[in-house]
């Protein structure tokens, strides 16, 4: 047996290894429901917010906490609390994904990302965007 | 229903159509014309060269022909053009205009055909013997991203889409009211650009990446003529420079992706393994890969099927990324991406195309092309830079894998997620690799193709190892690196750095023209050791100053990176007290000026600098937040506003209102030398006056005016004297408060008790309740600078490089 072949059984090896390990790392979408039955474990929950509950966010006592509910896609009201100060424009989004994990009927997030379809995608009325200076 | 619509600009939209419509047939007979011309003997092919040719200027010269329109409409505002409409407005200044035209994809596209026509218009000039086979490849290359524009249906699929199509006839926009009014455009004004991309970075940024991604199609074009035209030992030499331009302009175009993310995204740091970043990094390791390996094959015709295969599979990749970024795919786990214009299953069959058809042309001459692979010797240069190549390789793969979580999912029906800490999932990985791969830079230069006497390199390299293990162990205590990985790369790197530098000198006598690929790769270690300390070590200071106990809430709270600053309030961060000033609006941006002080040896606080993070306004896209950061040599401390109320900007101006921001905090009778405190200064009552001067407060007869002295201190030892006044005008006492607002105290003299001689004090401080704040993160990078520096070196190098090989080549040929 070659060396050049041993070091190509070594590169099979080493991708197969970071398949396992991307897949080990990953965490999974799921549903509030799901992730209220697996306490502790990481998950990346897809809902929207819910607007008339309102945020909760006092940056006099802490800067890096808000809290907030969210509706999962199977239309389940989570509370959910973010480490983290509000993010700018967070009434704005149309659709936010949460990481973290749930304990005691509360989600616990460390991240969040948002997704605003006025930033990426226009969806919205020409004629409301026009300048009324000229009237 | 015919309306006749007022002030509209059709003829250009309508010559722009004709542009994109000529484009796509010119490329289409050009790749035609060059097929012919390279399978045909020699009489007939110069008559289908000549016709090739003018059909790739005729396409050339209508993309041109496409963005100078489409420019032109952008510059004229007219907004009649929904893309126009979309991605520009009247008030953008022009320096951005440029951005505009590539901040939509059919822009982007418009961008990236462009440099594939320059790069085909040289090769048309210098490929010679090549021209043929690689302009079919090119033109073929070229229908696919014209057909990206057309925008026309063929039976129900929508093919392309056309950044010439008219507002009120988008597809989005045609049920809309106003397409009912002639005069829907006297008041239009676009949506503007998004402001992220305001940007200087971003003038320059999508440029150079683009001419990255184009530039890897000359080495793929290569790579298929030789495959197709059987010149399997012809086309690695012309095809080794551009390689190396692919690799430097490539590099580039991240790196400044990277600088622009560094500069006005609010992530905090220059790279986050973002997919849309990944997307271009791994064609990079790809091609710096096959890049390599061609040199194998160039010096010892060795390694051509892996040459073949890595630099296929660069232009390959480039397509996947487009595919990731551009189909909408990574909705969910990137903010970068694009979203879907109903062009994935055109990027699809794009991508299969060229797949499928490298993949037959590598079976099919596999026989022809498996001729030796690196020889067994492992003291031989090809095959530890062969080692270096499949390292980059396994790097790209396993940073694919990750970023493809979503196409995995919808290929499999799996419901996977991104690892939840991306950037430690990708680290733990790419870390190792890369003090492999620093390693193989630092050693290999000093073995020889062929066979190497390992004592003679050990004894050239002693001195770079020497002085690497004395600088990293220095580093050790001076950095506090305690993670094994880290002091392992903190090394390799070093080392290349040193060992590169030694080899100039030793072994190529400082001849400079001969040292490109040395100082590229000094460039390239010194990326990575900038990365390392800079990532590695930054600190993020804004945190957990606020006094609250954070650990009362959990372990799982100690996230804690941003802080609260209120408006004139001075809080310690690291070495650093910062004092937020205030806020100063500029058009859509909002300045927040943040003094930071630092303490001298005498206890006094002195002004360091002082950084004002933006947030920009627009109430369309969403406010973005652009961090301010302070150089020095050896380090940047970054500042980036988390949050801040975007309302009360106005307030600002009625500052003096009485009511306004202030609670009463304590009341007191005092007599002269008493104290009260308050929340964050020390008052003391130094003497009460009669005030004499009576022309200022327009005295009566009987009025009479008194006033008291105080003594302030704040919590910086400062003094401040405060003189409030006790008024009685005809009868009623109209006290006069004294306000000092930078300590945030105001003091009102409410009553004397003219008995025991005692004054009552009324001591309200500013409510931080009511008053401005804003949330605000604080980074300290330590010596990013060795990072950019090495990206110039690194470009340096290339350069040289290059252009020692452009004139070998000439050499050869003559």
């Amino acid at each position: 047996m070659k060396k050049i072949h041993i070091i190509i059984l070594l590169v099979i090896a080493l991708s197969i290894a970071a398949i396992m390990g991307t897949v080990a790392d990953s965490s999974t979408y799921a549903s509030f429901k799901v992730a209220a039955a697996n306490e502790g474990d990481e998950y990346h929950v897809v809902g929207k917010y819910v607007k008339d509950k309102g945020i909760e966010y006092n940056p006099q006592q802490n800067a890096n906490r808000c809290v907030f509910y969210l509706k999962d896609n199977e239309n389940k009201e989570f509370k959910v609390i973010y480490n983290g100060a509000k993010p700018q424009d967070f009434e704005m989004s149309e659709q936010i994904v949460v990481t973290g994990k749930a304990t005691a009927g509360v989600f616990i997030a460390d991240k969040i990302l948002m997704k605003c379809p006025s930033k990426y995608n226009n969806t919205s009325d020409p004629s409301k965007t026009t300048n009324t200076s000229a009237s | 229903m015919d309306i006749q619509y007022i002030g509209e600009h059709l003829l250009p939209g309508n010559l722009g159509n004709f542009f994109i419509v000529l484009s796509f047939t010119a490329a289409l007979l050009s790749s035609i014309a060059y097929y012919f011309a390279s399978t045909q003997n020699d009489l007939e092919n110069q008559q289908w060269i000549k016709l090739g040719r003018i059909a790739f200027y005729m396409h050339g010269f209508s993309v041109i022909g496409v963005m100078v329109t489409l420019f032109y409409l952008i510059f004229n505002h007219y907004f009649e053009y929904q893309y126009v409409w979309q991605h520009s407005s009247k008030s953008l200044p022009v320096r951005y205009m440029m951005s505009c035209f590539w901040e939509g994809q059919e822009g982007s596209f418009l961008l990236w055909s462009i440099w594939h026509v320059v790069l085909g218009f040289i090769l048309i000039k210098k490929a010679k013997n090549f021209e043929a086979p690689v302009m079919t490849i090119f033109s073929t290359v070229q229908v696919f991203l014209a057909s990206m524009l057309l925008g026309i249906y063929i039976f129900d699929y929508h093919l392309g889409s056309n950044p010439f199509i008219l507002l009120r006839e988008h597809p989005e926009y045609m049920e809309l009211p106003f397409v009912k009014v002639p005069e829907y455009l006297t008041n239009l004004d676009g949506r503007g650009l998004n402001p992220l991309l305001q940007n200087y970075w971003m003038t320059i940024h999508p440029p150079i990446l683009f001419l990255g991604f184009a530039s890897t199609l000359v080495p793929f074009a290569y790579a298929m003529a030789g495959l197709w035209r059987k010149k399997h030992n012809e086309w690695v030499a012309p095809a080794l420079p551009w390689t190396y331009f692919g690799v430097m302009i490539l590099g580039t175009g991240i790196l400044m992706g990277g600088a622009w993310a560094y500069e006005s995204l609010s992530f905090g740091g220059f790279w986050a393994w973002d997919p849309v970043e990944n997307a271009s990094l791994v064609p990079w390791l790809v091609m710096v890969g096959g890049a390599h390996v061609m040199l194998i094959y160039k010096n010892r015709k060795q390694s051509l099927f892996t040459a073949y295969v890595l630099l296929i599979l660069t232009f390959i990749l480039i397509l996947y990324s487009t595919f990731l970024t551009r189909s909408g795919i990574l909705g969910n786990t990137s903010v970068h991406a694009f979203t879907d214009l109903g062009m994935s299953g055109q990027l699809l069959v794009y991508l299969l195309f060229y797949v499928l058809i490298a993949a037959f042309l590598l079976i099919k001459n596999y026989k022809a092309i498996n001729i030796d692979s690196v020889e067994d010797n492992s003291t031989s240069r090809e095959f530890w830079m062969f080692i270096a190549a499949l390292v980059l390789l396994v790097a790209a793969f396993q940073i694919t894998f990750t970023t493809s979580i979503p196409v995995i999912n919808k290929l499999f029906g799996t419901n996977l997620a991104p690892p939840t800490k991306p950037v430690e999932h990708y680290n733990s990985w790419q870390i190792p690799f890369s003090i492999i791969v620093a390693l193989l830079m630092a050693i290999t230069q000093y073995f020889k193709y062929k066979q190497t006497d390992l004592k003679t390199a050990f004894r050239k390299l002693l001195a770079s190892i020497i002085i690497a293990a004395v600088i990293t162990l220095l580093a050790i205590f001076a950095l506090e690196l305690y993670n094994g990985f880290l002091i392992a790369l903190f090394f390799t790197s070093f080392l290349a750095i040193t060992s590169n530098i030694d080899y100039i000198f030793k072994v190529l006598n400082g001849e400079v023209k001969k040292a490109g690929a040395s100082i590229a790769h000094i460039g390239f270690g010194m990326i990575l050791l900038g990365a390392l300390i800079a990532t590695g070590k930054s600190r993020i200071i804004s945190q957990n100053t606020s006094g609250i106990d954070i650990t009362k809430l959990g372990k799982e709270f100690n996230n804690m990176e941003n802080i609260m600053l209120a408006k004139h309030d001075t809080l310690q961060m690291g070495e650093y007290f910062l004092s937020y000033r205030g806020r100063r609006i500029e058009g859509v941006n909002h300045y927040f000026d943040i003094d930071y002080f630092q303490r001298n040896e005498k206890g006094k606080y002195d002004l360091a600098f002082t950084l004002s993070p933006i947030v920009q306004t627009n109430p369309r896209m969403g406010n973005s937040a652009e961090p301010d950061t302070k150089h020095y040599w050896y380090k940047d401390v970054y500042t980036h506003i988390t949050y801040a109320e975007m309302e009360p900007a106005e307030e600002a101006g009625h500052k003096h209102n009485d009511e306004d921001g202030y609670k009463n905090y304590a009341s007191a009778t005092m007599a002269i030398g008493d104290t009260i405190f308050g929340s964050k200064s020390l008052i003391v009552l130094e003497n009460i006056f009669k005030e004499a001067d009576s022309l200022k407060y327009h005295f009566g007869a009987n009025d009479i005016a008194v006033g008291a002295t105080f003594k302030i201190i704040d919590i910086h030892n400062k003094t401040t004297i405060a003189k409030p006044i006790y008024l009685i005008k005809g009868n009623t006492a109209s006290p006069i408060d004294a306000e000092v607002e930078n300590i945030g105290v105001k003091l009102s003299f409410k009553n004397i008790h003219p008995d025991n001689g005692k004054i009552d004090i009324d001591l309200s401080e500013k409510d931080t309740g009511s008053q401005e704040f804003i949330i605000l993160k604080a980074i300290v990078f330590p010596f990013i600078n060795i990072l950019w520096l090495g990206c110039i070196i690194m470009i340096i190098g290339t350069v040289l490089a290059i252009s020692a090989r452009l004139k070998k080549t000439k050499f050869n040929i003559a």
